[in-house]
């Protein structure tokens, strides 16, 4: 009985202690939205989530758990929960029928809440759903390409929005890459925007590339990108010896082969004939005895 | 004993046949008390030198003082002195043999055992300095001739072989002696040298055709040997000077190198000309003509050494470009002037101008300045291997304190002293065992003396001395096949 | 409103409890992993690796953790020894550094060292501060690995253990190095390194299949250096020091596509930027034609490097003050 006693006021002792040393306060947090729409009409929304302890900068917050929630009217509905990443990020794949309001705008809400570490706060986007759709010739030697930006009116019809900055890129391995020092072009009347693609930017070995239309961060669309394969690169050819003899390659240069190969070679045909001698002098042993 | 020898003469002419094997011979027969200790101490060492190696196997190259910027320390340092020793061989063999120096005969012996067991240890150093001495296998497996590195192991292979043979070929009539007169004397280890020297003797008898077989293959060997020697010390100085670093990127680095390995292998000549002459009283032979002449080709070689000093370090000091104006203020008035001054002055000028007198080309003399030759030439190889890396193009900055210095640590001394003991080892029992003179060489110049004076005392006129004194010579090289044929027949 | 506050000390307390056992399991699990650690150094010679897969100790006794969320890359299978020398076809990477952009953070080295799980004294990328004189302006360099296209390391290799990739990438085979340290000789950049002993790293790290395109597990007696991330690209990402960079200094693309891209995943096209920038390759008078270019600190927006510090703001890391003149000992 005495032993629990003791056991007990000990525990609360150490406990009182680490109440005294874990003084847990909630860092403050802002989270960050941006809407993306690819060619394939898939959806996303990138969340970024920063927290701030007291007297520190805004720094990403890293396994913060946030909701995203879609605006039907006035309530939210759940659309999927996620964990931010090392880099306070993470992202949010969107249905396919998003509810509209009366605007036709959608709208998506993201909370970080009953956090152990961060404060609440949540953030709201606010969005038009438009399509970006593209036409070229792939072989069309002036490299033309049109980028049509519609949207759907709420009667059902498809009508073409204008004065939508469109910007025009070429994909590259780790990025898109501006096709023109000049690649925005506003939409016009039909909703249409026309570029022509400068030529020599390299493409692959046979000339294909991959061009990008898109509706960058756009206040109202957010981003919106389409892209297309064509044949309108530069042909950039396949080394045609890659790994050539050098001397710093992994197979010697001929000239250094040969020149090697005739001093050694010299050197040890000399010794071999040395040798071949020597065993002429052991084989005469006999003869000189007799003689 | 030495009043009879003449003053000027390469072999003491009067000596008979006899006399020259007994003196050559006898030190091989008797291992003395101090002989015993002395080996006990080097194996000592190279025991102590062994077990610094084992540690370096077993906990890595990091047991060493080398870090990242000075990534070859003393182990290298030590290859290419090892390397540059290895040219005395050739040098006082090769070279005086072509140009027909018969005053070469009593040293030749020493000169190339000098070069086969620095070879020896030479080449064992950069394995030593490996960090994967497992996998050395993969320089054939996957080697590339594009590499100086594999340039050195090539050359050094075909010199080792060279000088192997080159050692062993004025060996093979001694060996014959040896073995003939093994059963007369009460050496030790009876039965393995007498399988030992016949072995070596490939049945030599001395006959016509066998000496004709041996003059063959050693006029082969002596110009070979040559051009392999100097190939060797250039690819050496080719795995600093074909890299890009400061004090390293330099077109003199293959004479360079080429000059201080015979600068300092005849120096290491002398000094083991020194100790034998004492140890096995050879005094009779390695006569103070033999010194004279030796001294004077040193003074030559560090003369030539000393010019391409000039050039290595006046050129680029003239000029004070960046990069290698860092390092040339080290080495002039930074952490290694000491060094490199005592270098230049201690052992190049001061030997110079030492050796310039008669006097300083003494036994004694020579002694004490091929010494300081001989360390001189080691740290040079330091101070050419460890400053440099220390001075890389971009600065070394906010790296452990222990990157941006080199002293070498007990491990890499031991090692190296272990090295330097194996070397001593080889010499010893080489010297115990087989005679450290070139005996029918030796007798064959006697005879040429002994012509010489003859030819002397009869002739009345300079002209006809002259003449007579080459016509001997030419006689007596024909005649020594029946000199020392002798000693086939017992 | 007292009671309102004991409401609030109340659910305090029970966050503090939760707090405190979380810490002493976690303080119990230190100790513990401690012991079992020493267990292993002393049963096991030469093995010292610690068992923590995220704690690893340094030679003189410093803690550093290892990265273990970037250990996900390294589950799919590594390319093949052989494919990994081809490298990739039809490609030549390049590596471009902002010098007016780059203020000395070093979070280059940072994100380096996490994704290949150097120790700390391995900067496989390492930001030199730079005063070319005494009246020129002091400025940030960060060097990796410049991937020459006439490599002297490669060529003084005797084994073709480091070797030139026809992507331009210059890497190492860590199963293939005779450990001769010709390669850190022969660089004149100082960019090599060597494991002189055994190497440290996580249990994990070591029990990944090697591969020259990420260069660890490590082994003694063997060199390594900045392999510009060919396991990553592989993948379509960029090297680490390119993405860990925070001022989006260092822009990385494939020159035959003519486009860098930088850390905020802004492309330009590469002949413009070097032409824009008037871009120049360190040391171009020795020829080794590196594939990383410089722009110059132009119109700098940061704060220039403080050349007094040198050697010094380290100093309680253990490493004492040092440059590159007059304290090396003969």
């Amino acid at each position: 009985m005495n032993i629990m006693k003791i056991f007990s006021i000990t525990t609360a002792a150490v406990l009182l202690c680490g109440v005294s040393f874990a003084q847990a306060q909630k860092s403050e947090s802002s989270i960050q939205l941006s809407f993306s729409k690819k060619t394939d009409n898939s959806k996303i929304v990138n969340a970024l989530v920063m927290g701030k302890k007291s007297g520190e900068k805004f720094s990403p917050a890293k396994n913060a758990h946030i909701s995203f929630y879609a605006k039907k009217e006035k309530e939210l509905v759940l659309i999927t929960k996620s964990i931010t990443d090392g880099q306070g990020k993470t992202n949010a794949l969107l249905p396919k029928d998003l509810p509209l309001d009366t605007g036709r705008y959608f709208g998506i809400t993201v909370k970080l809440e009953n956090d152990s570490v961060y404060e609440n706060s949540e953030e709201e986007l606010r969005l038009k759903d438009v399509n970006l759709a593209i036409q070229l010739n792939p072989h069309d030697t002036a490299r033309i390409m049109t980028a049509t930006v519609t949207e759907i009116t709420a009667d059902g019809n498809v009508k073409g929005v204008k004065d939508v900055p469109i910007n025009f890129y070429v994909q590259r391995l780790f990025g898109i890459m501006p096709a023109a020092e000049e690649h925005t072009v506003n939409t016009n009347e039909k909703g249409e925007a026309v570029f022509s693609f400068p030529k020599g930017i390299p493409g692959d070995t046979a000339g294909n590339m991959t061009v990008v239309a898109r509706i960058d961060d756009n206040d109202m669309y957010g981003t919106v990108e389409s892209q297309s394969p064509c044949a309108w690169g530069k042909v950039v050819p396949l080394e045609k010896d890659p790994f050539p003899r050098e001397i710093w390659g992994a197979q010697a240069p001929w000239g250094l082969i040969i020149t090697l190969s005739i001093l050694y070679g010299g050197v040890w045909f000399c010794y071999f004939f040395m040798f071949f001698q020597l065993r002429k002098i052991k084989t005469e042993e006999d003869l000189t005895v007799n003689s | 004993m030495s009043k009879t020898i003449y003053p000027d003469s390469n072999i003491p002419a009067e000596l008979s046949v006899e006399v020259i094997r007994e003196d050559s011979l006898r030190p091989t027969r008797k291992w003395g008390r101090s002989t015993q200790i002395w080996l006990g101490c080097l194996l000592m060492v190279a025991g102590w030198g062994l077990y610094a190696y084992i540690h370096q196997l077993r906990h890595g190259l990091g047991e060493t003082a080398m870090r990242n910027y000075v990534s070859w320390g003393l182990y290298i340092s030590t290859f290419v002195f090892f390397i540059g020793i290895s040219h005395s061989g050739t040098l006082v063999s090769a070279i005086l043999r072509i140009t027909k120096q018969d005053w070469r005969m009593p040293i030749t012996r020493i000169a190339e055992l000098m070069t086969f067991v620095s070879l020896l240890f030479g080449g064992i150093m950069p394995i030593i300095d490996l960090g994967r001495p497992d996998r050395i296998a993969n320089l054939v497996i996957f080697g590339r001739v594009q590499s100086p590195l594999m340039w050195d192991v090539m050359s050094i292979l075909t010199y080792f072989t060279g000088s192997t043979i080159f050692l062993w070929l004025p060996m093979i009539p001694d060996m014959a002696l040896s073995r003939d007169r093994l059963t007369v004397c009460d050496s030790r280890f009876k039965k393995f040298r007498k399988w030992l020297y016949t072995k070596l003797a490939i049945g030599w008898t001395g006959s016509k055709t066998q000496w004709k077989r041996l003059e063959l293959v050693m006029t082969i060997m002596t110009i070979v040997i040559i051009p392999v020697a100097v190939s060797v010390h250039t690819v050496v100085s080719y795995i600093f000077a074909m890299t890009l670093r400061p004090g390293w990127n330099s077109t003199v680095f293959g004479p360079y190198f080429v000059a201080g390995a015979l600068y300092s292998g005849s120096a290491i000549v002398i000094l083991a000309m020194v100790v034998f002459r004492k140890l096995y009283h050879l005094e009779k032979y390695i006569t103070y003509r033999h010194f004279d002449l030796m001294g004077r080709v040193v003074l030559a070689l560090t003369l030539i050494y000393a010019y391409l000093n000039l050039n290595e370090y006046w050129i680029p000091a003239y000029k004070m470009a960046t990069a290698e104006g860092h390092l040339l203020h080290d080495l002039f008035s930074g952490s290694y002037s000491t060094a490199f001054w005592l270098c230049q002055f201690g052992t190049v000028l001061f030997p110079i101008i030492v050796m310039c007198f008669p006097k300083g080309r003494t036994p004694g003399m020579l002694a004490f300045i091929c010494s300081l030759i001989a360390v001189g030439a080691w740290v040079k190889r330091y101070l050419i291997v460890v400053p440099t890396l220390l001075h890389p193009f971009l600065p070394i900055q906010d790296v452990p304190q222990d990157w941006a210095q080199y002293f070498p640590n007990w491990v890499e001394w031991s090692v190296t002293m272990g090295a330097l003991s194996g070397i001593l080892i080889v010499i010893t029992l080489y010297a115990k065992l087989f005679p450290m003179m070139s005996i029918w060489e030796v007798v064959h110049g006697a005879k040429v003396e002994e012509n010489k004076r003859i030819a002397t005392e009869k002739g009345e006129h300079e002209e006809e001395e002259l003449l007579k004194a080459e016509s001997v010579h030419a006689k007596t090289s024909k005649g020594k096949t029946t000199i020392v044929m002798a000693n086939g027949n017992k | 409103m007292q009671e309102d506050n004991k409401k609030d000390n109340k659910k305090d307390n029970k966050n503090n409890r939760r707090d405190f056992l979380r810490k002493s399991l976690i303080t119990g699990g230190v100790l513990a992993a401690g012991a079992i650690g020493l267990e292993k150094v002393f049963s096991k010679e030469g093995e010292k690796t610690s068992t923590d897969d995220t704690t690893v100790f340094t030679r003189d006794g410093k803690v550093f953790r290892a990265d273990m969320e970037c250990l996900h890359e390294y589950k799919a299978p590594p390319v093949t020894n052989e494919e990994a020398r081809k490298g990739i076809a039809g490609k030549k990477f390049v590596m471009v550094f902002d010098l007016a952009k780059c203020d000395g953070c070093k979070k280059c080295t940072e994100a380096c060292q996490a994704m290949h799980f150097t120790e700390p004294d391995r900067e496989w990328i390492k930001v030199y501060k730079m005063k070319d004189a005494e009246t020129t302006a002091p400025y940030y360099m960060p060097k990796p690995c410049f991937h020459c296209d006439n490599p002297p390391c490669t060529k003084v290799c005797p084994v073709g253990a480091t070797f030139k990739r026809q992507d331009g990438i210059v890497l190492i085979d860590d199963e293939r190095c005779i450990g001769c340290r010709s390669c850190l000789a022969a660089c004149p950049y100082s960019t090599r390194f060597f494991n002189w002993s055994d190497p440290i790293q996580p249990v994990a790290v070591a029990n990944i299949p090697y591969s020259p395109e990420h260069g660890f597990p490590r082994q003694r007696g063997t060199s390594e250096k900045c392999d510009f991330c060919p396991h990553m690209i592989r993948e379509g990402k960029m090297p680490a020091c390119v993405t860990g960079c925070p001022m989006q200094t260092i822009y990385f693309g494939d020159q035959n596509e003519d486009a860098v891209t930088n850390s905020a995943g802004v492309t330009v096209k590469l002949s413009q930027l070097l032409e824009d920038n008037s871009a120049y390759r360190y040391m171009e008078e020795l020829g080794t034609e590196p594939r990383v270019y410089y722009l110059p600190p132009k119109n700098r927006k940061y704060p220039k490097p403080d050349m007094e510090s040198i050697g010094k703001e380290k100093k309680d890391d253990g490493k004492k003050p040092n440059s590159d003149m007059g304290n090396m000992v003969m």
